[in-house]
């Protein structure tokens, strides 16, 4: 093989292919239209909604618990707010959640990882014990206990969620850093006396980014469902903050009555983390075609 | 293969050192003064510090530490501050409810996973397999705890086939306590009826926290199965004649054996540290509730307690499996 | 696919397998007892049985099962019944309380109820300064209580205090010589935490802390009559549904948390009956009078004319509106007194006087994380806000931790929400611990002070001639009212639901979810 002539046509080549696979499974464009409505929920969600002020936190106690009619397709809650409003509205506050969580657990993690994988050595044996060790520890009481000491709201929570979430960044970037460091192009740079950070920032990371991307994506329906879970514990977001998770825990007081206060923050919750799976693993078979079964 | 074995557990020591040290860490760089919250609101400051005193808060941190580990040592994982019982004794009564149900979900997961599995990859590519597979995916997909809500609103509280919660009839007295499960207390109690009652508090729990790792063992079995039905040796022994379906049972039932054992060893952290979800729906009296209620009120000894404990058992199946691989796989050296 | 047939039987083996053992766990038919065992549903659990010491009404219901006092409290309105002390005689000018103890009174060890363990007993309530010290604070002190003869003690108050026979239901006796065997360090608090040292006719049989109490009655109880209850279990169940569905299906005798959405759900619900009964427990919002933008009064004033009183009512369900500071219908109560309403008008008005005539400010607002009703009242005050232009940052926070923000008005949030339980039916008990400003600090009322007001709860506190007394309270509203201290909130009534198999219930509105199980049975 030689790589120096091949490699553009090639990567073209398998782009192509992947995209084609992509498109021919029907359960990754699934995944895809379901993540792109709720991009539009999430972006559109204050002007598209039927009852903007009740995202603020606005009440109407003339009409509570009204069953899902034409008016309030989803019904309406305990202080008379519109749960299809609610429920709309909790699409950016999920998605912006589970996104901060990845991508802080990316940022710590990536930065561990590629510490350890590239300095090696002692430094790479401490960071990678404590790797280990927090793998080993309970994640959502961990997250819980984080959380609640550090009180209500959403940042608070995507915080206590990343401080659990990063090991496995940082394991995976490790290993591809200690597979890249070795690799022509970063010896080369190295032979040049490039400095040790701009050989990792510069030459490194980069050239690992696609595995870090990925898992960004299969790990943003988990952290979804970690968000809405700290949520329905009771350990999340300061109220009016529509959040899916909070929203059924407070509609488990009004079952079976009022069932539809719990079903569709619950079903919000289920479609937003399976959607964004399925996409996760498309866009797997997409840049890693090893990883297909 | 003994060596490998002492190895393992000698490893596991500094191991069950960094776990204390960095939980006992978390623990104190998370702000929150649990000894104030516990003296109460009329307390005064000499109320407070000689309860601090009594907690040993008042000394500096390693000191603190060495104390909490070496009394670890002795079975003694510190007092709950709030409710000044001994963590070690609550663990006692919870740990069991949450490994019962733990144990309850993975046995389903098991009882269903494999079957199901098994027909997804004998019908591949046809209704049954595409049905398997999108309930899989479903089942990865769906928040246990509103799975939980669910089973509970239709199986308890509209057709009312099963208890809403808890883990035994309020006014019957449960078998008497030996493993502390339910289940298996009645079991050697021989008390068939309460075999039964205690199962029927555990099956909607149990199926709730069992989708996840059911729905990977229905993938493991669908995809190991494929692997074998296509595999050269399979072939080969069919030609000297085994008969075919012990040729297929045997792969199927090792590879049902290691997707198992796969599953728990992912599973079983997500599974314990999980349960309080389930358990917050179900009023299932286990170490997640036990560990929320702490949080709640940052009482950390209990929350130390139930973090170490679920770390240790962690641990321990990890090893567990990997030595058990071994014997399934003799391909796999002791090194 | 032929090599599969034997296979598929296999497959299908363990299926059935399966489904039948699945099938048998789930026609298993639930055991009925034979015992007459009344199961309380409560999301309370008690964490110490130390009767000098636990508070909260769950301690308080199991405590006063378990331990007797000298007299007890029911009926409505509130009567005071003879009970340790079979009758007792006030001086004139009610200072000095003389108890004759029923000789029949024994601790369940067989040992008699005497004078010096009710002495013995006030004394260790003083001495540790909890539980429920607060009532008798300063009232009664360690020189107070003194043995006339063994049937015979006498309480010498410090200072007049009017209510003194209505706290005393909540100042358990305890058996001294098991306390001073069980001593050790700490004047034996380790020892009653978990275990019981009383009188009372039901003792302490299972404790699974966060889960269930079981409390089994004596054999032969001191006092004669009473209910049929061979035992009582405190179930701890978190949600107020899942309590409403545990009495709906028959699992539960009485559930004790229950919102008004379980009152409408259980309406017409056959066995069960509802029991909605106005009590004396406020729900007010306090402001801070004294550090940040709420100690400009016309500020207050403006957030109180603009509060949507009727949201609060309608979220609140069964409920009424509270008129001024004392709970409507206790003594002294003056249910002419003018309280802001909903006036949108007024409400600019007085914004205009204050120092941020356009609104524009952002106010805060801590809640009891956990409390549905607070985080509701919490939304209304939000929605009202707007209309003035303020914002409002609702924080959740665990109860300890707003408790320790009282300590000084710089740490106190602008609004606190604060329920409160009348112990004793008076205005006194309210009065005193919200409004008088010793209580600074404390989440009763943590920074609301008025020397005018003070003085007026004083003399409240000593004036024995009724239509005097009642003067004075009506004058101290009034007074309370002007300075706008707080957002008068709802009076919340008690909500609980009971099997029709209980008899023998009666409701009491003071503490009335710490039930009494001696009068109660079950058909």
């Amino acid at each position: 093989m030689s790589p120096q002539q091949s490699a553009h046509p090639s990567r073209w080549q398998n782009w192509q292919r992947s995209l084609y696979r992509f498109r021919q499974s029907g359960l990754s464009i699934a995944g895809l239209c379901i993540v792109l409505v709720l991009l539009v929920i999430a972006v559109a969600g204050t002007w598209i909604v039927p009852f903007p002020d009740h995202i603020t936190g606005g009440i109407n106690t003339a009409a509570r618990f009204k069953p899902p009619s034409s008016l309030n397709w989803f019904g309406t809650n305990e202080l008379g707010q519109d749960v299809f409003t609610l429920v709309m509205a909790g699409a950016r506050v999920s998605l912006i959640a589970g996104f901060g969580v990845v991508m802080i657990a990316a940022l710590l993690g990536g930065l561990i990882g590629a510490l350890a994988g590239y300095a090696g050595g002692w430094i790479d044996d401490v960071l990678m014990r404590l790797t280990d060790l927090m793998l080993t520890l309970p994640s959502l009481i961990l997250a819980m206990a984080i959380a609640a000491a550090l009180g209500a709201g959403l940042d608070n929570m995507v915080f206590a969620i990343s401080m659990s979430w990063w090991p496995g960044f940082a394991r995976l970037v490790r290993g591809e850093v200690i597979a890249k460091k070795e690799d022509l192009f970063v010896q080369a740079a190295r032979a040049l006396g490039a400095s040790n950070s701009r050989i990792l920032f510069r030459h490194v990371l980069p050239n690992v980014m696609s595995p870090i991307i990925i898992k960004m994506s299969l790990d943003m329906g988990f952290a979804i469902l970690a968000v809405a879970a700290l949520g329905f514990i009771g350990i999340g977001v300061k109220p009016p903050t529509p959040e899916w998770g909070s929203l059924l825990s407070l509609a488990r007081g009004y079952l079976p009555d009022y069932w539809w206060t719990a079903i569709f923050p619950g079903l919000a919750i289920f479609f937003a983390v399976l959607g964004f799976n399925l996409l996760g693993d498309g866009l797997r078979d997409l840049f890693d075609p090893k990883a297909r079964r | 293969m003994i060596r490998f074995i002492i190895r393992r557990l000698v490893l596991l020591v500094p191991v069950f050192v960094g776990l204390t040290l960095l939980v006992f860490t978390i623990s104190h760089v998370l702000p929150g003064d649990p000894v104030k919250l516990a003296a109460g609101p009329q307390a005064t400051a000499e109320e407070i510090a000689s309860l601090s005193r009594e907690f040993g808060m008042d000394r500096p941190l390693p000191q603190q530490y060495w104390h909490y580990a070496t009394g670890l040592l002795q079975g003694d994982w510190g007092q709950s501050v709030l409710t000044r019982r001994p963590v070690a004794a609550d663990l006692k009564i919870y740990l069991p409810a949450t490994l019962e149900l733990v144990f309850a979900a993975i046995f389903l997961a098991i009882l269903i996973g494999i079957p199901a599995g098994l027909i997804s990859a004998m019908t591949a590519n046809r209704w049954p397999d595409y049905l398997t597979r999108i309930l899989s995916l479903a089942s990865i997909a769906m928040p246990r705890f509103f799975l939980a809500l669910v089973l509970q609103l239709i199986f308890a509280m509209s057709l009312a086939w099963l208890p809403l919660n808890g883990r035994f009839p309020i006014i019957d007295l449960p078998p008497p306590t030996i493993t502390g499960m339910l289940t298996i207390d009645s079991l050697l109690a021989g008390d068939w009826l309460a075999f039964t009652t205690s199962c029927e508090h555990l099956l909607m729990p149990a199926l709730a926290m069992s989708l996840s790792p059911l729905a990977t063992i229905t993938r493991m079995m669908r995809a190991s199965t494929l692997d074998v039905l296509q595999q050269d040796y399979v072939l080969a022994e069919r030609a000297l004649g085994l008969s075919q379906s012990l040729i297929i049972l045997k792969y199927v039932l090792r590879n049902a054996f290691s997707s198992t054992l796969t599953v728990i060893g992912l599973y079983i952290g997500w599974l314990l540290s999980g349960s309080v979800l389930v358990e917050t729906v179900f009023d299932w009296p286990g170490i997640g509730l036990y560990a929320t209620k702490a949080i709640v009120t940052q009482d950390f000894m209990p929350v130390m307690g139930v973090t170490l404990s679920i770390g240790f058992i962690f641990v321990l199946v990890n090893l567990v499996i990997d030595l058990l691989y071994g014997v399934i796989n003799p391909k796999v050296r002791y090194q | 696919m032929k090599q599969f047939k034997s296979l598929w039987r296999w497959v299908a083996m363990a299926t059935v397998l399966g489904a039948v053992s699945t099938a048998a766990v789930t026609h298993a038919q639930a055991q009925t007892a034979p015992r007459k065992i009344l199961v309380v549903a409560s999301n309370q659990d008690v964490p110490n049985f130390d009767p000098h010491v636990a508070t909260g009404y769950s301690a308080s219901a199991l405590l006063r099962n378990l331990y007797d006092p000298l007299v007890r409290v029911e009926g409505n309105p509130p009567q005071v019944k003879p009970h340790l002390a079979e009758s007792y005689t006030v001086s004139p000018d009610g200072m000095e309380y003389v108890f004759k103890l029923d000789a029949k009174a024994k601790f369940n060890d067989g040992s008699p109820v005497t004078a010096e363990a009710v002495k013995y007993s006030f004394d260790r309530l003083v001495r540790l300064k909890k539980g429920n010290a607060w009532m008798i604070a300063g009232i009664v002190d360690d020189t107070s209580v003194t043995v006339v003869d063994a049937k015979t003690v006498k309480i010498k108050l410090a200072k007049p205090f009017v209510a003194f026979p209505h706290v005393l239901p909540w100042l358990w006796i305890v058996n001294p010589k098991l306390v001073e065997d069980n001593k050790g360090a700490d004047d034996g608090q380790t020892w009653l935490k978990s275990n019981i040292a009383g009188s009372g006719s039901f003792v302490l049989k299972r404790a699974e802390p966060g889960n269930l109490y079981e409390l089994e009655k004596v054999a032969s109880p001191w006092k004669s009559g009473g209910g049929n209850l061979t035992g009582a279990i405190w179930r701890i169940i978190r949600e107020t549904s899942n309590q409403r569905l545990a009495v709906q299906r028959g699992e539960a005798h009485m559930a004790l948390d229950l919102t008004s959405e379980d009152m409408d759900a259980l309406k017409d619900k056959p066995g069960v009956v509802s029991v909605i009964e106005p009590e004396f427990r406020t729900f007010s919002i306090k402001l801070n009078t004294e550090h940040g933008p709420l100690a400009d009064i016309n500020l207050r004033k403006a957030i109180s004319y603009a509060f949507n009183y009727q949201g609060m009512l309608d979220s609140a369900g069964y409920a009424q509106l509270m008129v001024g500071p004392l709970p409507n219908g206790i003594f002294g109560h003056d249910p002419k007194l003018a309280v802001p309403t909903t006036d949108l008008d007024k409400a600019k008005e007085f914004l205009a006087k204050s120092k941020t005539p356009n609104g524009g400010i952002k106010l805060t607002m801590v809640h009891v994380s956990g409390l549905e009703q607070q985080r509701r009242i919490a939304l209304v005050l939000l929605d009202s806000l707007k209309k003035l232009n303020i914002e409002l940052d609702i924080k959740p926070m665990v109860w300890p931790d707003m408790v320790a923000s009282t300590a000084s008005p710089d740490k106190m949030a602008d609004f606190f929400p604060v329920y409160q339980t009348a112990n004793y039916g008076d205005p006194d008990n309210i009065a005193f611990a919200a409004y008088h400003s010793s209580r600074n600090g404390n989440w009763q009322n943590p920074v609301y002070k008025n020397p005018k007001v003070d003085a007026l709860i004083l003399a409240g506190r000593a004036e024995t001639d009724q239509a005097k007394r009642q003067t004075i309270y009506v004058d101290m509203q009034k007074q309370i009212v002007e300075d706008a201290p707080d957002i008068f909130g709802v009076l919340e009534k008690r909500k609980l639901a009971l099997r029709s198999e209980v008899q023998g219930f009666i409701f009491t509105p003071v503490a009335s979810n710490a039930v009494e199980f001696f009068p109660l049975s079950l058909k």
